[in-house]
């Protein structure tokens, strides 16, 4: 069809008409139209033979061809209406159907919505009901012991503690309190009945609780005592029950008091396995070591009682005090046995230093042992009493010393010195002194001990000096005291605390070495016949007119006695006293020497002014004292 | 109920199988009073005041599963109070001998300590010796071999420490109760024997129902 010739197409006109549909024909791209090409695809398969006749009837076999398919078209959807109507038919009946059953369904739900209220009504009432048993369980658990705790707390026949014993009680003690809350709501009925058995449920388990552990403590009496945590746990339940708690308590320390007093008497008489250490009675000879002994055991067998008490009573919130209190009984048990053992120690031994010692050793464990127990204790209210006797033993035994020493008194030995039995006596204070060096006890208590020694022995002493001097002349006697008391003095100066003593010492030396220089100045004095001018010198008044005038004083006399004095001067020592020599201390005697040479020398001053003195009228004084005072100060020192 | 309650015994401070009761001796100033702050306080303590008398600490340590209660007197070395501590040597399973080794005077009262020690206890006595200030080595005053040799000759144990620095001080105290705790297992040590220092208390508890077993000794008359 498009097959036109291209040269009329060019020839035309752009204008004519038919050109124009040419060109619109020309300018249309076949490739891109598909419904053309369908179509001429479809063309094809009927239009198989190009021929002028097939061609004449083209147009009716096209026409032709669209009528069948038409037709054909037709009849296919004939089929279709039919379907369609029959399903609509089904449809139809269906709707008549559910019709009838949303009838029938109305009606059911009418006839059953009666039972439905129901229903709900019974379903709200059941599960109040089961709220209810709900709280009545909580109520049960809360307020009611189980049946296997009830059983605990009953326990068994043969009074075994069983481990939960103390759950189950903290239980009933629970379940007791909590009734309050109840009585405070309108259950009272059931709060008081419930608070009713519980007590009698906690009387009892007290009950047993407090018997089996009376059991417990009363078998607690080996060595070292087995103290278990359930009984630990026993006691502090029973702090509830004041009374029970203290009654166990005490049962523990009667156990443990007689478990002290067998350790006590097994180490003093057995000793250890074997017989080591030995016992400690096998030392009775020596006082120190068996009295420390028995000492050292009760320290230690205290600390440890202490330790098992405390551990026994670790989950107890209880006072020191009261602890201290069962300690005291615990260890009250082995006072008599110790006490008759000290006295009897105490009462048979003499020696001071012994004593001393054995009161210094009590002393210090007294202050060691009041460090556990408190004051109330037997134990230390005993240690009290022996050491009060060891020191009362101790100053009887001083006392003693110094009876006896006052009772013989030795006479003074010829050379003056210190008897024998002063010697000893301060060798013995000495020792008793010494002794402290060695003791533990505080200082004020070392203090108190010192004065009362020395004035124990000190006082006797100086007594006994005093005694056995008084049949002696006063010049042995100044050089006797002094000797004996310096002695003292010397012994003294080592130690604390005596310097009060040491001053009255000093000052009694003082008045004796007085009396030994004025003995000694006036027997120069008299040697050499001054003593009597010295005399008049001293006492001559005015009104007696000159010295000169004097009997006894006229210059010759006077002269010739200073003669003498002036020889005594070449040769001071041949009139020195023999008592002075024969003082023991160097420093006394060179002392009382230069006081005695003092006296002369302020005599002769006395006398050589008087001598030089115009109103006496001596004629050449210088020829009577030719000697100035001076000189002899220099001539005697 | 028993296996209950011997399973509650392994707890809690207060529980333990025995006690073994030390004495610690040497001469003053060589640190015994530090060496036992040392243990149970696990603190060094300066300026430590002379012992006066005796004191004592406790302990609980664990020997091969047991727990066992240290009970540890410790003596004054000063010698005004040898008469005192003498006292104290009686019943103890175990003596620490201490020295200085910084000071050769304290090592050679050696002697005179183990003869005490020797003499006042029982002869199964577990006797440690402790040369003590090893932190002070450049004082140094004995050697380690000496100290060693003489202890091996006495047959005693032997360690320096330091109570200052705590070296060993655990050891010296462990070591002692092993030893005495050996000798509990051996039997050379005899438990029912009164003083011998060591203490049992049975793991297993009495029966509790047989109340009848052990009547009140009260009035012991002596």
């Amino acid at each position: 069809m498009a097959d036109k010739d291209p040269s009329d197409v060019s020839t035309n006109q752009a204008n004519n008409p038919l050109t124009r549909k040419l060109n619109k024909i020309l300018e249309t791209r076949l490739d891109n139209d598909k419904d053309m090409l369908e179509a001429l695809k479809a063309l094809s398969t009927i239009f198989t033979e190009n021929n002028l006749r097939s061609r004449r009837n083209l147009r009716s076999d096209i026409e032709k061809r669209s009528l069948a398919i038409n037709e054909e078209f037709l009849q296919s959807f004939q089929a279709v209406k039919e379907q369609l109507d029959s399903v609509y038919s089904d449809v139809k009946e269906m709707n008549e159907c559910c019709q009838d059953m949303t009838n029938r369904l109305k009606a059911a739900k009418d006839q059953t919505h009666d039972l439905i209220s129901q229903t709900t009504t019974l379903h709200a009432e059941s599960q109040k009901l089961q709220m209810k048993s709900q709280v009545a369980d909580a109520f049960l658990n809360k307020f009611q012991l189980k049946s296997e705790e009830a059983k605990i707390i009953r326990g068994t026949r043969d009074g075994a503690l069983h481990p939960e014993f103390f759950n189950a009680l903290a239980r009933v003690k629970q379940i007791h309190s909590d009734c309050k809350f109840l009585l405070r709501t309108n259950q009272q009925t059931a709060g008081l009945e419930i608070m009713e058995s519980m007590a009698l449920h906690q009387e009892s388990a007290y009950e047993r609780l407090y018997r089996w552990t009376q059991n417990e403590c009363r078998a607690l009496t080996g060595d070292s005592p087995d103290i278990s945590p359930v009984l630990c746990n026993a006691m502090k339940a029973l702090l509830d029950r004041p009374v029970l708690f203290k009654y166990s308590i005490d049962e523990f320390g009667t156990a443990r008091r007689s478990a002290v007093v067998r350790g006590f008497i097994d180490a003093l008489t057995r000793g250890g396995p074997g017989g080591t250490p030995r016992p400690i009675e096998l030392h009775s000879h020596d006082p120190l070591r068996y009295v420390g002994d028995m000492m050292a055991w009760l320290h230690q067998a205290t600390a440890s009682e202490k330790e098992y008490l405390q551990s026994l009573l670790k989950n107890c919130e209880v006072q020191e005090s009261q602890i201290e209190d069962v300690l005291g009984h615990i260890t009250e048990g082995v006072c008599r046995p110790f006490k008759v053992r000290v006295e009897q120690v105490l009462l048979s031994e003499q020696d001071a230093v012994t004593l001393y010692k054995l009161d210094n050793l009590l002393k210090f464990y007294h202050n060691t042992i009041r460090q556990i127990v408190n004051n109330e204790a037997a134990l230390l209210s005993t240690l009290t009493e022996i050491q009060d006797l060891s020191h009362r033993m101790f100053f009887n035994s001083l006392t003693c010393n110094a009876n006896k020493l006052l009772d013989r008194v030795e006479l003074p030995p010829p050379d003056l010195g210190p008897t024998s039995s002063l010697t000893q006596t301060l060798q013995l204070l000495r020792d008793v002194l010494a002794c402290h060096d060695a003791s533990v006890v505080p200082i004020d208590d070392k203090k108190q001990d010192f004065k009362q020694i020395l004035s124990c022995v000190v006082d006797p002493l100086l007594q006994m000096c005093s005694v056995s001097a008084s049949r002696l002349n006063s010049i042995d006697m100044a050089a006797y005291m002094i000797n004996g008391i310096y002695l003292m003095q010397s012994t003294l100066a080592l130690y604390e605390f005596t310097d009060t003593r040491l001053e009255m010492l000093q000052a009694q030396i003082e008045a004796h070495v007085d009396t030994l220089i004025s003995e000694q100045a006036s027997f120069v004095l008299t040697r050499v016949g001054l003593s009597t001018i010295y005399g008049i010198v001293e006492n001559h008044q005015p009104s007696q007119g000159p010295l000169s005038g004097i009997q006894g004083m006229d210059p010759i006399t006077v002269k010739s006695a200073m003669n003498k004095f002036d020889s005594y001067l070449a040769s001071p020592d041949s009139l020195t006293l023999p008592q002075c020599s024969l003082i023991l201390s160097a420093l006394v005697r060179d002392n009382a020497k230069r006081r005695a040479v003092d006296l002369i020398c302020q005599a002769y001053k006395q006398m050589y002014e008087a001598i030089y003195n115009p109103t006496n009228e001596y004629k050449e004084p210088q020829s009577i004292v030719p000697r100035t005072p001076d000189q002899v100060v220099k001539l005697l020192s | 109920m028993k296996s209950h309650k011997a399973a509650d015994m392994a707890a809690g401070p207060y529980n333990y199988s025995y006690i073994f009761k030390y004495i610690i001796i040497g001469d003053m100033g060589v640190g015994k009073s530090c060496l036992l702050h040392q243990f149970t306080e696990k603190k060094f303590m300066a300026d430590c005041p002379h012992t006066i008398g005796v004191e004592f600490g406790t302990r609980i340590i664990e020997v091969a599963g047991q727990k066992i209660k240290l009970q540890i007197w410790d003596t004054a070395g000063q010698e005004r109070f040898r008469a005192v501590t003498r006292s104290y040597y009686r019943g103890a399973a175990g003596a620490l001998m201490v020295y200085d080794i910084t000071r050769r005077s304290t090592y050679n009262h050696l002697s005179s300590w183990l003869t005490d020690a020797r003499n006042l206890t029982n002869p199964n006595t577990v006797i440690f010796l402790i040369g003590n200030k090893c932190d002070l080595d450049a004082q140094r005053d004995v050697t380690f071999e000496e100290a060693k040799q003489f202890a091996d000759e006495n047959g005693l144990m032997f360690l320096e420490c330091s109570a200052k620095t705590g070296e060993n001080v655990e050891d010296a105290f462990l070591d002692t109760a092993k030893k005495i705790y050996q000798n509990i297992q051996d039997g050379s040590l005899d438990l029912n024997a009164a003083e011998s220092g060591v203490q049992h208390k049975p793991a297993t508890p009495r029966n509790p129902l047989n109340t009848d077993q052990t009547p009140n000794k009260e009035g012991c008359a002596c």
